[in-house]
């Protein structure tokens, strides 16, 4: 019987969770005929027969009265029966395959401090919700199981109680009010029972009456438990008897709850044939120690492998939940490197701490060499088991952060690094680095473009997210390293031929750009990404060696055209220095560094004030973008530069002042861009002296101090800088500095940028190139370039 | 989505399920333990995962709120006899409605992208959500397999 009636009511239609079959079992709505009978019939007869006289006898208001009494009845009888009490969908296979079986009966879980038991229903497959209870002629799961009501033919839940409960209340009020008025009716016809109104009357007060106990019983019942907070089924299993209930709000929030709560949503719903999202792999991945990150480093041959389109879609694939591949073999790399460079340097300063070194590490090794030329530079190195090949890849490439908001930003820089290459390129034949300039390039305008935020970002994001983070923070290592490059380039260009300089410096915006990207990258080495260290000495190494040799004979056809004064300054650091930081022992690079800043100071003492603070301040813009002939990334060193690097080195000054002239010109062009590398480079003009001065003081002591945090790779690199390479360093500095100054706007900040700062220095060397030839120092570099240092 | 011509195309299949269960500490209300779950651990970051809960959390707590609207919803539905629902949404169906378009949402924007697909609790009677964990298969020659399959199998 049970199971029959089980099964009939599997097949029930009303509230039922499971699968419904054809079984129609009639005996269950028996309960529920003669209650809807009874009712709707007794209250019919009523009004038929009751009513009239009533009205005429006491008031229209009688019937209407009983009317609304009656309409509420029925709606919350209807509402009780037809309305879905809150069954609980069946659990899929999925959900219990681990609870089926070796699932213990019970699971308990704290209500309020009190320990529920929740039990497994084999019927449902998942342990009940508190307060939730298998009803067995529904064969469902219900929450806030009440109890099942054969007069409904429904369970009564959570839903569907307040109906039950106001369809009781309204019922017993509605008996009641029949019951008088029937009454007064029969009291007034006593003498004549036996007429049809009055027979009438008398069968429906007996109904009523008949009804009434039970009804009022249940009313009353309901009307203590919903005060109490219990629903009957925990009233007659005793689960609270002499116990504490943890469901009740309290008498008035019990029935505040009963009554006023809103109403619960369905469960049992149509499957919905959403739109689900696409999976589609590759998948993001959070962890961010496992990626390598892939920085190639190249030598004077550096090939950038600008995949900016790649990181476009990375981050387009973030946005489209199109994850972009793990990241491609080179990038593999970055995240080594980042990896290492997070372990290495902790979380904050992971991506950024680690890539500066590996940055310089791959200069290092790109000279040839494959450990850092510094000590400092080995310090960080920690998480590089063996040198690895850093591959300056253009930021954009390489730094596919998840980071979405980086990574667009480093997807854009390395689109205008693209755009910085795709321009005409001075690179000499011999200049290997053209490619590996355009990589800075590249790099430092997309750093540029973001250099700070993406660099502060990344630090954050590596915290949040360390795959993101990551990825900037390899960015700033790229721009680093390109903004060298790219200062190498433009100004080894020019350097080298006397012409490419200028024509570097001349180049379309994007040399500013990338200049002063590459400046703001140098600063940014501060941040810590980018190894200031490394791409600053690259820089630097490379600026004075082609501004030495680029610069001597062409630098006064260079100076010229490099008014504009980046393409001076990176001519200048080329020519008088063409010395690789990465190469250079630390000594060598603070003398270079000192030295650049001293030519460079003196070639703006050369030349003419005004045009010399103009320079300056071209050349903080020049350095920005001039300098920045690799793009404005350079050039932030340039705003340092442009003020040190004037007087200071000769080559730089003269390579400056003429790049500022005709930097000027490129400026113009560059203006706009230097705009973020540039307004530092107005600072950094004033500043500029100062900051040379200070870089290269600091490049020595506290370039890194200067930039704290990120100071930390900078801080090896300016030391060995100052004293060896003064020019170069301060070029580097400078950079750093633009790209600092960008950040903070400020000389010190400059500093920051160590190896950047060479890079101005080297830039402004340029310009004095016929100064500086006469100081020119040959220093051998890593990889047996050799660099001319200008003294 | 987005397959490129000459590019090999992965496929994704249902890994494994994660169900966050209910938080009864507070009684029935509905809320979701926030609590991060180990297999996810390596397949997106804790902090999204708890935004998410916390977002669906607050959803339903708002939806749930006894206080005017309720009391008014309460009232004029007895007052026209329960036919005010066949015309007007509840409000706890429009939050739930918000709930779908936010778990979409997040299911676009952060879950998909991670391999991960978050089911609505209404589906599972609000007593978990369920995280279905996908995994790259590696690729497949047919463009229409991977998108079928992770669609099927996310069901």
């Amino acid at each position: 019987m049970k199971t029959l009636a089980g099964f009939a009511h599997r097949g029930s239609t009303f509230s039922s969770g499971s699968v419904t079959s054809a079984r129609f079992k009639p005996t269950k709505y028996i309960p529920v005929s003669t209650a809807a009978t009874l009712l709707v019939g007794s209250t019919t007869l009523f009004f038929v027969f009751t009513c009239p006289w009533l009205t005429k006898v006491i008031s229209p208001a009688v019937p209407l009265y009983n009317g609304l009494v009656f309409l509420f009845v029925l709606a919350n009888f209807s509402m009780a029966t037809f309305m879905d009490p809150g069954v609980y969908p069946r659990a899929d296979e999925d959900e219990d395959k681990d609870d089926d079986f070796r699932a213990p009966l019970y699971k308990n879980v704290e209500i309020k401090g009190i320990q529920v038991r929740m039990k497994w229903c084999a019927t449902c497959h998942f342990y009940r919700p508190p307060r939730c209870s298998h009803c067995s002629v529904c064969d469902n799961c219900v929450e806030d199981f009440d109890h099942h009501c054969p007069w409904v033919n429904n369970c009564i839940g959570r839903r569907n109680y307040r109906y039950f409960f106001l369809f009781l209340l309204s019922l017993s009020i509605h008996m009641v009010g029949v019951f008088s008025f029937g009454l007064i009716f029969v009291l007034h016809h006593r003498e004549r029972l036996g007429a049809l109104h009055t027979t009438v009357t008398l069968v429906v007060m007996c109904i009523a009456g008949l009804f009434f106990i039970p009804v009022m019983g249940l009313t009353g019942f309901h009307m203590v438990l919903v005060a109490r907070g219990r629903t009957t089924n925990e009233q007659v299993t005793g689960k609270f008897r002499g116990g504490v209930n943890p469901f009740t709000k309290g008498c008035c929030g019990n029935v505040e709850y009963v009554l006023c709560s809103p109403l619960a949503p369905r469960y049992m719903l149509d499957p919905r044939k959403k739109p689900h999202a696409k999976i589609q792999p590759p998948f993001i991945r959070p962890d961010l120690s496992e990626r390598q990150i892939t920085i190639k480093v190249s030598d004077n041959g550096i090939h950038t492998t600008i995949i900016s389109s790649k990181s476009k879609s990375s981050l387009d694939g973030l946005d489209d939940k199109e994850t972009q591949p793990p990241l491609p073999p080179k990038a593999d790399r970055y995240n080594q490197l980042k990896s290492q460079l997070t372990s290495s340097e902790g979380k904050k300063h992971k991506s950024t701490a680690p890539l500066c070194f590996h940055q310089q590490l791959s200069c290092h090794s790109l000279s040839g060499k494959t450990h850092p030329s510094t000590p400092a530079m080995y310090k960080f190195r920690p998480s590089f088991g063996t040198m690895p090949k850093v591959h300056y890849h253009t930021a954009g490439e390489k730094i596919i952060m998840p980071d979405e908001r980086k990574t667009s930003a480093i997807l854009e820089e390395g689109v205008r690094g693209h755009d910085y290459r795709s321009e005409p390129n001075l690179d000499l034949p011999e200049y290997t680095n053209a490619p590996l300039h355009r990589t800075f390039q590249s790099s430092p305008l997309q750093l540029d473009s973001d250099p700070i935020n993406s660099r502060s970002l990344s630090l954050k994001q590596g915290q949040r997210r360390p795959e993101k983070g990551q990825l900037p923070a390899l960015q700033p290592q790229t721009v680093t390293s390109t903004p060298y490059k790219s200062v190498f380039s433009p100004n080894t260009l020019s350097n080298r031929n006397g012409s490419l300089s200028y024509d570097s410096l001349l180049n379309p915006s994007i040399s500013p750009a990338t200049a002063s990207e590459c400046m703001a990258h140098r600063g940014m080495p501060s941040m810590g990404f980018h190894s200031p260290y490394l791409p600053t000495k690259m820089c630097h190494i490379r600026e004075p060696e082609m501004q030495r040799h680029q610069v001597a004979p062409t630098y006064s056809p260079v100076m010229p055209p490099r008014g504009v004064g980046r393409q001076s300054p990176h001519s200048r650091d080329r020519d008088p220095s063409p010395v690789r930081y990465d190469n250079l022992s630390q000594t060598i690079m603070a003398s270079i560094q000192e030295r650049k800043e001293m030519e460079e100071r003196e070639k703006r003492q050369m030349l003419h004030g005004r045009s010399q603070t103009h320079i300056y301040a071209q050349d903080s813009g020049v350095f920005d973008g001039g300098y920045g002939l690799p793009p404005n990334v350079c050039y932030p060193d340039g705003p340092r530069g442009p003020g040190s690097r004037g007087p200071t080195p000769p080559a730089y000054g003269g390579s400056r002042d003429n790049l500022m002239g005709v930097g000027l010109v490129s400026y113009g062009q560059r203006t706009p861009v230097l705009r973020h590398a540039g307004s530092t480079l107005g600072r950094a003009p004033r500043t500029s002296s100062t900051s040379l001065h200070t870089d290269h003081s600091s490049t020595n002591s506290s370039h890194s101090r200067a930039t704290a945090p990120e100071g930390l790779y900078r801080s090896p690199a300016h030391q060995p800088h100052s004293p060896a390479m003064p020019r170069s360093p301060s070029y580097s500095h400078q950079k750093l500095s633009y790209i600092s100054a960008h950040e903070r706007t400020d000389s010190p900040q400059a500093m920051k940028v160590n190896g950047q700062m060479d890079c101005h220095p080297s830039a402004q060397g340029a310009t004095h190139s016929p100064s500086r030839h006469s100081n020119v120092k040959k220093v051998t570099g890593v990889g047996g370039t050799t660099y001319e240092i200008s003294v | 989505m987005g397959t490129e011509m000459g590019q090999k195309r992965h496929s994704a299949s249902l890994a494994n399920k994660v169900f966050i269960q209910r938080d009864y500490s507070e009684g029935t209300t509905c809320k979701f333990q926030t609590k991060f779950p180990s297999e996810l651990e390596s397949r997106i970051e804790r902090t999204l995962f708890e935004d998410t809960v916390k977002t669906l959390n607050n959803y339903y707590a708002e939806a749930e709120k006894i206080g005017g609207q309720s009391y008014l919803e309460g009232c004029l539905a007895c007052a026209t006899a329960y036919l005010i629902f066949l015309c007007v949404e509840t409000r706890y169906e429009k939050v739930l409605k918000k709930i779908a378009k936010y778990i979409q949402e997040q299911n676009e924007k952060i879950y998909a992208p991670r391999g991960l697909l978050i089911t609505d609790p209404i589906e599972r009677g609000m007593r978990v959500i369920e995280i279905s964990i996908y995994e790259d298969r590696g690729s497949s020659g047919s463009s229409s397999g991977s998108s079928s399959v992770s669609g099927s199998t996310a069901r």
